[in-house]
């Protein structure tokens, strides 16, 4: 885990799951249930998030 | 505008995530060029988003957000005409100067094409405006948390200068990139949704069409005379003072982005870094010129019903500056709105941290180590290295609290800083092309240029403006003004330099190869594949640049 956190893709990606996660939650807990928007962005930073730390690409850093 | 624990706690996280980057970095740095220079070792992805984020701080977000609610669409010209054209050149034609001299910084590469004093007077007002720049984006960052959220300002500009410096401090040069990567993502995706809403929200971009005046939708059609169009400009200043001397001056000769391209990890990615960078800021306007043509369509009559307002001033008039802070507080619910307003505080920092990390590296090399301290070890100057970063951002929040008590002194910098900007690229292009140039002609081509746009701006008047030597010609807008002070500057230096060198004796030509383009050897590229090579490359950007102003005529 260590090691991939000097993976600077790896690190964008934990960082925008993290925010969705907080995102869906914060609509599942109740104190904004009605808002889409957070459940649409949420789950397209989750996406984006997922992709960018299991997709493994020639250009690491 | 009030914040929640979830909009709190997402902006927490990504303090933690950008204190946590240096961290990381930090046991990567063992000398001064790691620090200051990240020993070119950076992938071309990174470095090609950092170039563009380095330029992606909360003037440029906020401030085109605000430009496209007062001008319309003719704000993304500062893409498409002031970035794209001199991004391709920078690539093509100068990285290979920059980047196979070996010097460290644009500063050094004077001193190695011209002379010590041409190096030191460039490094100097650099060195100057950066850290100027540093505290007035601190200070923006500041005056905003505490309009709209009431934050306190000491409180805003101790802990965001606290987390920079840590970073920065921690990691040098690579931890700023690293993080400017991360800021560029969050701008980009944090910002998104709002645009898809609010464009929803007023009816698309065909009712915007409808419900604003023509010449706010029309990027070209009124250009043809300076007082039927927004911005009060003709076409011809618009293309010679942006699209030339301003863009290519910024673009092509500024440390702070070019020091993003001179980090990769050989030529080619050098030179590609530009080009890459260009694809996502052809695409910019969409997250920061759009938002603002939708809020100033929202404001129509015929959308009053959408019940959106851009904020006002104490005098009455709109406050352009508010348009992104206030659409953010209008679309964004609890959550999304700390990923709107963590985005807000990123492009503040990532200003901040560009400045800072370019100001280190000037100042040790061709400041400190060209001047004062010469021949020590490479330790000696990571601990300076080290030291005027914080030395950087104590002075940057002694700028901001400046700025607090005296506001002109904004416009002053900024004023100042184009008399400095706007003749460069006619050294740079001279140098570069022409081996004649000599050192004594670039030294004196900049202070001629550099005196011609002080005199310019003190004999025109634009609102309000300028005119302190005597108030002899009008322009009606302040952009139009800065046009041609930078155009004269540019003039003056160009001839100046031409003049001085002509009677001044030049380089023998051996000291000049890999420095000017007849004396270096051009890069072959017929081994790659054709996306990988730098010209194709840049046509196929500047055709697509060429439809999309065509599309948006």
């Amino acid at each position: 885990m260590y090691k991939k956190l000097n993976d600077l893709q790896f690190v964008i990606g934990l960082f925008f799951t993290i925010v969705s996660v907080i995102l869906l939650l914060n609509v599942v807990l109740g104190s904004d249930a009605e808002s889409k928007l957070n459940v649409y962005t949420g789950a397209v930073f989750l996406v984006f998030g997922l992709a960018m730390m299991l997709i493994r690409k020639g250009s690491k850093a | 505008m009030r914040l929640h624990f979830a909009d709190y706690l997402i902006i927490l996280v990504y303090f933690i995530f950008v204190i946590g980057v240096g961290f990381l970095i930090k046991k990567k740095i063992k000398s001064s060029n790691d620090f200051l220079t990240s020993s070119r070792s950076i992938p071309l992805w990174i470095t090609s988003l950092a170039f563009i984020s380095a330029n992606l701080g909360a003037q440029e977000v906020i401030g085109m957000v605000a430009s496209g609610a007062k001008y319309g669409i003719m704000t993304v010209h500062f893409y498409w005409v002031g970035a794209i054209f001199a991004m391709v050149f920078l690539g093509v034609f100068m990285m290979p100067f920059y980047y196979g001299s070996r010097a460290r910084s644009v500063p050094e590469y004077l001193s190695l094409r011209f002379d010590e004093k041409t190096r030191g007077l460039n490094a100097i007002s650099f060195a100057v405006m950066t850290v100027f720049s540093s505290g007035i984006s601190l200070y923006a960052l500041a005056k905003l948390m505490e309009t709209i959220l009431h934050w306190d300002f000491d409180i805003s500009i101790w802990v965001s200068a606290g987390i920079v410096m840590v970073y920065t401090f921690l990691g040098g040069l690579t931890s700023a990139v690293y993080n400017e990567v991360l800021q560029f993502f969050l701008i980009v995706l944090g910002l998104s949704p709002l645009v898809i809403i609010a464009l929803q929200n007023a009816g698309g971009w065909e009712n915007i069409k409808v419900v604003l005046q023509p010449e706010m939708t029309h990027a070209w059609k009124y250009m043809g005379n300076a007082d039927s169009n927004p911005m009060g400009l003709h076409f011809m200043s618009l293309i010679f003072g942006l699209g030339f001397v301003m863009s290519f001056g910024y673009w092509c000769t500024d440390f702070l982005v070019v020091q993003r391209a001179m980090i990769a990890r050989n030529m080619g990615d050098a030179q590609r870094t530009p080009i890459i960078a260009a694809i996502p800021k052809m695409l910019m306007p969409l997250i920061v010129v759009l938002p603002g043509i939708i809020a100033i369509a929202l404001m129509q009559p015929a959308l009053a019903s959408k019940g959106y307002q851009i904020p006002t001033t104490a005098s009455g008039e709109l406050d352009y500056t508010m348009t992104l802070p206030s659409l953010i507080a209008h679309y964004y619910p609890t959550g999304i709105l700390g990923v709107g307003i963590t985005a807000l505080i990123a492009s503040f920092m990532s200003g901040m941290a560009g400045n800072v990390t370019a100001f280190n590296s000037v100042f040790t090399f061709d400041i400190y180590q060209s001047y004062f301290v010469k021949n020590k070890s490479d330790r000696h100057y990571l601990l300076v290295g080290k030291g005027i970063t914080v030395v950087g951002i104590l002075i940057s929040i002694a700028t901001a609290y400046i700025a607090k008590s005296f506001n002109n002194i904004n416009d002053f910098l900024q004023l100042v800083f184009g008399f400095v900007n706007g003749p460069l690229f006619a050294t740079f292009l001279l140098g570069m092309f022409w081996k004649r140039t000599t050192g004594h002609g670039a030294f004196w081509g900049l202070v001629a240029g550099t005196a011609a746009a002080a005199v310019t701006h003190g004999v025109t008047v634009a609102e309000g403006k300028g005119g302190w030597i005597m108030p002899w010609y009008e322009i009606k807008s302040g952009m139009g003004q800065a046009f041609i002070v930078a155009s004269v500057s540019w003039i003056f230096n160009f001839f100046t330099t031409i003049l001085v060198s002509l009677v001044t004796k030049p380089k023998p030509d051996e000291e000049l190869k890999g420095l000017v383009y007849s004396l270096t050897e051009k890069p072959k590229y017929h081994q790659q594949k054709w996306y990988l090579k730098v010209v194709p490359l840049g046509l196929l950007l500047l055709a697509i640049t060429i439809l999309l102003n065509i599309i948006f005529f």
